[in-house]
């Protein structure tokens, strides 16, 4: 027997207390139990107003995202006694996902995922009539999207995401490798299309690469790189011209020129007009020698490798 | 003998941030590391070429790699990205024989040497937040912080995915304040020091860029830190000389200092401040300076 301290975020605005805060709960249990099964038996045993959610127990259905200790975690998969021992700590604080408005306790809205999710499309859109018997895909064509068909639209890796804690807005992970998952699959007619939905404002190119929803996935989707190969797709169908993508258009010319980034060629290829280059910063910049004074700086050694690789490297995505 | 590194310090620090690479420079012989040159080396292409053209992104990294293994030494970085990048490539390449065979046809083809998959890198806090590197400083004898109050910022591609980089616990890293500590400094310490600087999206969406950094910068302020401290160059660039667009669009103030972190090991190890090159700072590290009575 092992016994835990459970510190839950507790917020009942049906109740008219519109503050939340955190309770403490004891609980006696076995060695081997998830955050899950001790919470539903706080629930059970010690307060039945306690909102939790969950459906599946096993790691499937998604709902029951949650953060232990300040890491977003799936509470079924997750040990009571492995959580403390990671976090060093006796007590788990359990507190609902982040970057979602909490309803009830660990209960958050999540309108804004599922909007998102369907604004993605997340469906096949083929051409032409429907075939009579069903298309068959070859085998290597799915695999390419198989790490992303396996989400489980838990959320967790929203829960962390920094460039939508910054932008409410922004598009976001999981729905970005939905996008994937449709966008590379051959039996989509959509590929351009879908490159320019989701190349807008908040999409793809908002993402900042902070790495957590890779970090966080329970399913290993790894959706940043899911947002990488829409990037990919997109330049593929050249559709290029977000600031995002000019962006890292400017890196390649940057790197045919020379071999290595040029600081004044990628400031001023992708914001010609303005932007984060404006008049002070740009001009203190110059005055603390942040800016080269030429694109032509920067040359490698054996630049015609590099050249040769920019002219014969296919691209497969 | 000193240990000998394939040095990479990656494009910022050769340019926007040359005092980051010249002080990892004067402080390589008082570390006992001899930093040698990669006249070939590419830039690592960040993420952005690996957003447009993913194939040549790997491989232009592991040509860098196969520049190091044929002078035979293990790559030392002094960049985030660059670290990301280049371990990323190697791990795709080392766990993919047909992968590798691949990229090799690539880079014989244009007249590379293929590469055998034989090196590693690593971030000079990696190497130096070891037990032997933390000794090492110890031997060095450093005349110390004085006390200085630092908030350790990691940013986020030293730590993450774990699965490539896997130093230390991407949620609760320490390797920045067994350093501090080690050097005679205080670590103020905040929940922001693992969050993203923004950078990578500063010059495409600067307001949700310096809305992100702001989440540090004011996490270590309100943790009463007196300078911070960073492992990486596009970090350094976000906090520092964006730091007063971050004021105005936040209507706040941080006044935060920020180092390179070999700047910090020099301050404590007595580097002339000169060499460090603090001038070309967008805050003034002028209080740090006195602080530490450099
Ligand atoms: S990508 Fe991973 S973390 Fe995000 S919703 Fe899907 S399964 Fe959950
Ligand atoms: S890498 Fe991009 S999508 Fe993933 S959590 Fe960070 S900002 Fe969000
Ligand atoms: S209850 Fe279904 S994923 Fe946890």
């Amino acid at each position: 027997m092992a016994s835990t301290t459970f510190r839950v975020f507790r917020f009942q605005p049906d109740s008219g207390d519109l503050e939340s805060y955190h309770q403490d709960f004891s609980l006696d249990h076995e060695e081997k139990t998830t955050v899950l099964d001790a919470l539903l038996r706080i629930q059970n045993e010690q307060d039945g107003t306690l909102a939790v959610r969950y459906s599946c127990r096993s790691a499937i259905c998604g709902s029951c995202a949650c953060k232990v200790n300040g890491k977003t975690v799936l509470a079924c998969m997750t040990q009571v006694e492995e959580a403390k021992a990671e976090s060093g700590s006796s007590t788990l604080q359990v507190d609902p996902i982040g970057n979602f408005a909490p309803i009830k306790d660990l209960v958050v809205d999540m309108t804004s995922f599922w909007e998102k999710f369907k604004a993605v499309k997340p469906y096949l859109i083929p051409d032409g009539p429907a075939p009579q018997k069903e298309r068959l895909v070859p085998k290597a064509a799915m695999e390419k999207v198989a790490k992303e068909s396996a989400c489980i639209l838990c959320a967790a890796c929203y829960s962390e995401c920094n460039s939508l804690a910054a932008d409410p807005e922004f598009v976001g992970p999981a729905a970005f490798a939905w996008g994937y998952r449709f966008a590379a699959d051959e039996r989509d007619a959509q590929r351009k299309n879908r490159a320019k939905l989701y190349s807008g404002q908040h999409g793809i190119w908002d993402c900042t690469r902070c790495m957590f929803c890779n970090e966080r996935c329970p399913k290993g989707v790894d959706p940043r790189d899911a947002i990488e190969k829409l990037g990919a797709i997109a330049f593929q169908e050249k559709v290029t011209k977000d600031k995002g993508a000019r962006h890292a258009k400017a890196f390649l010319i940057s790197m045919r020129t020379g071999g290595k980034l040029n600081e004044q060629l990628v400031g001023g290829l992708t914001d010609p007009v303005g932007g984060a280059f404006n008049a002070p910063l740009a001009l203190r910049m110059l005055q603390k020698g942040k800016l080269p004074a030429s694109p032509l700086t920067h040359r490698v050694k054996n630049r015609d490798q590099v050249t040769k690789l920019i002219k014969n490297v296919k691209e497969t995505i | 003998m000193p240990r000998q590194f394939a040095y990479y310090p990656g494009c910022v620090a050769e340019f926007s941030s040359k005092e980051l690479n010249a002080t990892t420079k004067a402080l390589a012989p008082l570390l006992d590391i001899e930093l040698l040159p990669m006249p070939q080396a590419t830039c690592c292409g960040a993420g952005d070429i690996a957003e447009a053209k993913p194939n040549l992104y790997l491989t232009l990294n592991v040509r860098i790699l196969s520049e190091a293994e044929e002078m035979g030494a293990d790559i030392l970085t002094i960049c985030n990205v660059c670290t990301l990048n280049l371990r990323r490539a190697n791990k795709m390449v080392r766990e993919d024989p047909r992968l590798l065979e691949q990229v090799n046809g690539e880079l014989v083809n244009a007249g590379a040497r293929p590469y055998r998959g034989t090196i590693d890198v690593t971030h000079l806090l990696w190497y130096l937040a070891t037990e032997e590197g933390l000794s090492l400083l110890e031997q060095r004898g450093p005349k110390g912080l004085g006390g200085l109050r630092v908030a350790p910022y990691y940013g986020c591609q030293l730590l993450r995915p774990s699965s490539v980089m896997g130093f230390e616990d991407p949620d609760r890293p320490q390797s920045l304040e067994r350093l501090i500590t080690a050097l005679g400094g205080e670590v103020a310490d905040y929940d922001g020091k693992t969050r993203c600087c923004g950078f990578p999206i500063i010059l495409a969406r600067e307001e949700v860029a310096l809305r992100e950094s702001h989440v540090a910068l004011a996490g270590a302020r309100d943790a009463g830190a007196q300078a911070m401290v960073t492992p990486c160059p596009l970090c350094h660039l976000a906090m520092d000389a964006y730091q007063r667009k971050t004021e105005q669009l936040m209507g706040e103030e941080y006044a935060m200092p920020v180092l390179h972190l070999p700047q910090l090991i020099g301050l404590a190890l007595g580097l002339p401040t000169q060499t460090m090159e603090f001038k070309r700072h967008f805050t003034s590290v002028d209080e740090v300076l006195q602080t530490v009575g450099a």
